[in-house]
């Protein structure tokens, strides 16, 4: 049996944060997970990271946390909020000395540059490739701290053992078969769920295993109707342009040619936030005034010089994968799925309501994005809910050393026969099939807008669906690197995460931020001011309110 | 809002809607239980815009499970899919087909080189991290006085590693490196662009034992200057061009009594004195006499051949001076360049 005092599963940025400061803190910790650190979508991340450091002009914390608050219609929570601007500045110096290469102004310090909401150009960046240097240089701090970890083992559960948890069973991609690793305290940092949509900018890896492994370990999801959708994704593989495009002087038309967000925002135009860009786009579309499934993202006004200098990545990313020069071409363009702001209902040290389990970065809800997160603020979620929930698991070690939580034989036995059964079957539909359907009923009744109606079929679709996922047939049913055992895997996940996002959508009876209904098109504070709770109860949705922690900012209208 | 009261719609006209086409692709394949390799054939319908790895998720979704490599990003950003794409080392997610399909092409995709294959086009990329943690792939700022604020960079002194930041460890350039070929414990091209990056931090203050290590056995002196690394790159990061620099500031270091070391002074001397380069003069002054005496019955065999020009009559190019001129002018260019980034502490800055 292998144990470590602290287990934390995945590698992406909250992941590393989180085992870097519990190694610090001197316990024993290693990560499991199912890629390679350095392959985590982290690494996608391109505009930047935000933290009121004044670099640029005057900012503080108390700015950084009104707009985070007024961004998210109000549903964060007020404490958590506080606590990751308080903590921001800090945690960028630190990830500067650590060796992150960011752009510097020419004074010499981080330049900061300005994001959609925000009162101050408080995004620290690097070029447009931020996530890519940020995952470089804690990956590298792994190697200084020779942090242990079991690369390519995907959790298929997580234990639980009278109350507490006891830690994780997981599949060695690389060499097959099940391992049960026990450990004091488990820190889930799995990532995003954007795969249930067909159009995502998510990697495939997305796919909500954390949130999946919590909510079998009896920990409610919250909050899991607020899927964030970004206005410029493409059209054959979902891979997100950046608002930077626009941010440069980009235009979006329709097919007529018409400049379309002059209905919606008269003022901010293409410049207007995510959410009603993206609800803008929608219409034209759906009305019939697309091209193709797309409107067009128009840079050819730009000309060349500015888009080599300045956009050099965004024009790649076009070329190869929608196969236009946007120095002579619009670029096809429509929303995609992009962050889901819900997640494992945690505490803001990242504690859970079982024992033992903790949760950081964009598998958690703490909840700092309430219904609508604003651009650069996840990364830095992932660094400073990292950090704590590594310093705060480390403490507890400390403190009370081994939790006498195991995993029993006949824990990892039913685990072993369930995965067995997955393995080795061969009827059934396959697992490809199954998640094309559900990624196209979610994008279609459950997207950027959407009605009782519609999350009605959305729902009986994705209960059918999670009836047939019983039986998914293989054609692998060998044991060394079985990449068809893991999709079979990550499509279970899939499907209890959408079953929580669209049953907690068909019950809220308003419009909050990225949760927009035709049939409830206004935000209602007196009733649903709150957030939701998703339960599993016996492997259905039970749905459950808590309010929301309002400490300084009162509900005010959102605008523009 | 106005748009949300009277609107009526929910889903997309057209969100599926793609042009496709039909592609052949022949696969390596390669079963760790049996031991076995083949190649397969298979024709998938995919869209105009797929990529080689679209076509083979369609591969893997629609015929035949088994079929294993790695993903993840699928936007050339995560590192996951190096394979070979006929014969080149290339990330699947960043070629596209259809150029393929119009030529009438038939791909064949198999896994990249220099590493053992795991099970179709999964290699073992454990020699890959191996190297990259041997060359201590971390800042290391000896306990300088670190600032409560960020360390004043330059952005000049930055930009000379924006190259080498770009790499994503994607092993593209190690599949194809030739000296890694022959000698499997070569750092290789990105384990020594990853050390480059921290040679040229301005933060970083173990650049001289950084050098030293590196300009040992298997390291930057003993890269045959093949540029395939270069060539494949998908992120253009060229590797070579980085072990070139090493070179460069090892050398200021005085860092020359690799054998490497000395086979690339010989060259410059040698050009310089004469236009030319002397082979006579290279194996001697390169692994020392006493070895090179070892070496004659060898020279023999070439002068036989007439690979060896004449060693007693030093031949001299006629425009030796345009040679010497032209000499000048590339130190004069270097020495324009900012060779070494400098950090500075924020509270030694006097703010203006
Ligand atoms: C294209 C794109 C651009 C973005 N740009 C920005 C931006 O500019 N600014 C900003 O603030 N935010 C941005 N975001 C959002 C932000 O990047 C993510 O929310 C954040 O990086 C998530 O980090 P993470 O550590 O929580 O998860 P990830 O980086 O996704 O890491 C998840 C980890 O969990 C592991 N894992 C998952 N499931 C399992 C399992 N079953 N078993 C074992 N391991 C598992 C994976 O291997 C991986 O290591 C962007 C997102 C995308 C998609
Ligand atoms: S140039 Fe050097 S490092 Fe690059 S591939 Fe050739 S031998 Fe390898
Ligand atoms: S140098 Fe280029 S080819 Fe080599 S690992 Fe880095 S990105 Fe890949
Ligand atoms: S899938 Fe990430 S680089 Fe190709």
């Amino acid at each position: 049996m292998i144990r470590h005092d602290v287990i934390v599963l995945g590698a992406g940025l909250a992941g590393m944060r989180a085992a870097i400061e519990a190694k610090r803190a001197g316990v024993d910790v290693a990560i499991i997970s199912k890629l390679h650190p350095t392959r985590s979508h982290s690494g996608a991340a391109e505009g930047g990271i935000n933290a009121a450091l004044g670099n640029a002009t005057e900012d503080s914390p108390e700015s950084h946390a009104y707009d985070t608050v007024k961004g998210s219609d109000y549903l964060g929570d007020q404490d958590a909020i506080e606590v990751m601007c308080r903590e921001a500045p800090d945690d960028i110096y630190e990830l500067e000395h650590m060796g992150a290469i960011f752009t510097r102004a020419s004074d010499g310090k981080l330049a900061q540059r300005p994001f959609g909401a925000a009162g101050a150009p408080r995004t620290v960046y690097s070029a447009d490739i931020t996530g890519h240097v940020l995952i470089h240089v804690l990956y590298e701090q792994l190697i200084k701290y020779d942090i242990k970890v079991y690369e390519e083992f995907f959790a298929t559960k997580v234990v639980v053992d009278e109350g507490r948890c006891a830690g994780v069973i997981a599949w060695d991609t690389q060499k097959g078969g099940l391992h049960a690793i026990e450990a004091n305290h488990v820190i889930l940092a799995t990532g995003g769920v954007g795969r249930m949509y067909y159009g995502t900018t998510n990697a495939f890896a997305c796919t909500g295993d954390g949130m999946s492994l919590a909510w079998n370990a009896g920990v409610p999801l919250k909050d899991m109707e607020f899927m964030q959708f970004h206005p410029t994704t493409l059209k054959s593989n979902g891979v997100l342009i950046t608002e930077g495009c626009r941010g440069e002087g980009g235009y979006l038309r329709n097919k007529d040619g018409e400049r379309f967000m002059v209905h919606d925002a008269p003022n901010a135009m293409e410049l207007a936030s995510r959410d009603v860009v993206s609800r803008a786009e929608w219409r034209e579309i759906a009305d019939g005034r697309g091209v193709d499934g797309c409107v067009m993202l128009d840079l050819t006004h730009l000309g060349w010089k500015k888009l080599k200098s300045r956009l050099p990545g965004s024009r790649e990313l076009a070329m190869d994968y929608a196969g236009v020069d946007p120095i002579e071409q619009p670029i096809p363009v429509r929303p995609g799925a992009h962050y889901q702001m819900g997640g494992v209902d945690c505490d803001i040290w990242g504690e859970t309501m079982v024992p033992g389990l903790w949760a950081a970065g964009e598998v958690a809800c703490v909840s700092v994005h309430g219904a609508n997160r604003l651009g650069g603020n996840s990364l830095m979620e992932t660094i400073v809910f990292g950090r704590r929930a590594g310093q705060a698991t480390a403490e507890r070690v400390l403190e009370q050393g081994d939790t006498g939580a195991r995993i029993e034989p006949a824990a990892l036995a039913d685990e072993d026969r369930r995965i067995a059964a997955i393995l080795n079957n061969s009827e059934g539909e396959r697992p490809g099939v199954l998640r094309e359907e559900l990624a196209k009923t979610m994008y279609d009744k459950a997207g950027v807008y959407r009605t009782g109606e519609a999350l009605l079929e959305c729902q009986e679709k994705v209960h059918d669906l999670r009836e047939r996922a019983k039986t998914l047939s293989l054609d692998d049913h060998s044991s060394v690197f079985n990449t068809d055992l893991t999709t079979a895997l990550e499509l279970l996940s899939l499907l209890e995460c959408a079953d929580c996002l669209v049953t907690s959508a068909v019950a809220r009876k308003e419009s909050r931020g990225a949760h927009s209904r035709l049939d409830f098109t206004t935000r209602d504070d007196d009733y649903w001011l709150k957030h939701t709770l998703n339960w599993n109860d016996g492997g259905e949705v039970r749905l459950d309110y808590r309010p929301v922690t309002i400490t300084k900012h009162q509900p005010l209208a959102r605008s523009y | 809002m106005a748009t949300i009261e009277n609107a009526h719609f929910t889903t997309l006209k057209g969100a599926y809607d793609t042009e496709t086409m039909e592609a052949t692709v022949k696969v390596r394949r390669f079963n760790p239980e049996t031991g076995k390799s083949r190649f397969d054939t298979f024709i998938v319908t995919i869209p105009v815009t797929a990529t080689v790895l679209d076509a083979l998720d369609a591969i893997k979704d629609t015929c035949d499970g088994t079929l294993s490599y790695r993903k993840s990003c699928r936007m050339s950003v995560c590192g996951s899919c190096g394979m070979r794409v006929d014969g080149g080392a290339a990330l699947a997610c960043k070629v596209p087909m259809r150029k393929f399909v119009e030529a009438g092409h038939t791909i064949t995709v198999s896994p990249m080189g220099n590493l053992p294959v795991i099970k179709d086009l999964v290699v073992d990329m454990t020699p890959f991290w191996d190297k990259i943690r041997a060359i201590k792939p971390y800042l290391d700022t000896k306990n300088a006085d670190t600032p409560a604020k960020e360390w004043r960079i330059n952005p000049a002194d930055t930009a000379l590693i924006h190259k080498e930041s770009l790499c994503i460890l994607c092993g593209c350039c190690v599949s194809e490196c030739i000296s890694m070929e022959s000698d499997p414990d070569f750092l290789g091209p990105a384990a020594l662009a990853k050390a480059y990056r921290f040679v040229g931090d301005a933060r970083d203050k173990d650049t001289r034992e950084r050098l030293r290590d590196l300009s040992g056995a298997h390291g930057i002196w003993d890269c045959t200057r093949c540029y395939f690394c270069n060539q494949r790159c998908p992120k253009g990061v060229d590797p070579r061009d980085a072990i070139a620099k090493l070179g460069a500031e090892s050398f200021k270091e005085g860092f020359t009594s690799d054998a490497g070391a000395k086979h690339a002074k010989v060259f410059v001397d040698s050009t310089f004195k004469g236009g030319y380069l002397r082979e006579t003069e290279l194996v001697p002054k390169t692994i020392g006499p006493a070895n090179a005496i070892k070496d004659i019955p060898f020279a023999l065999q070439l002068a036989r051949a007439g690979k060896v020009p004449n060693p007693l009559s030093p031949h001299k190019a006629k425009d030796n001076d345009e040679v010497k001129r032209l000499w000048k002018l590339l130190e004069k260019e270097a020495k324009g360049q900012p060779r070494r980034a400098t950090a500075v502490h924020p509270d030694a800055v006097q703010e203006g």
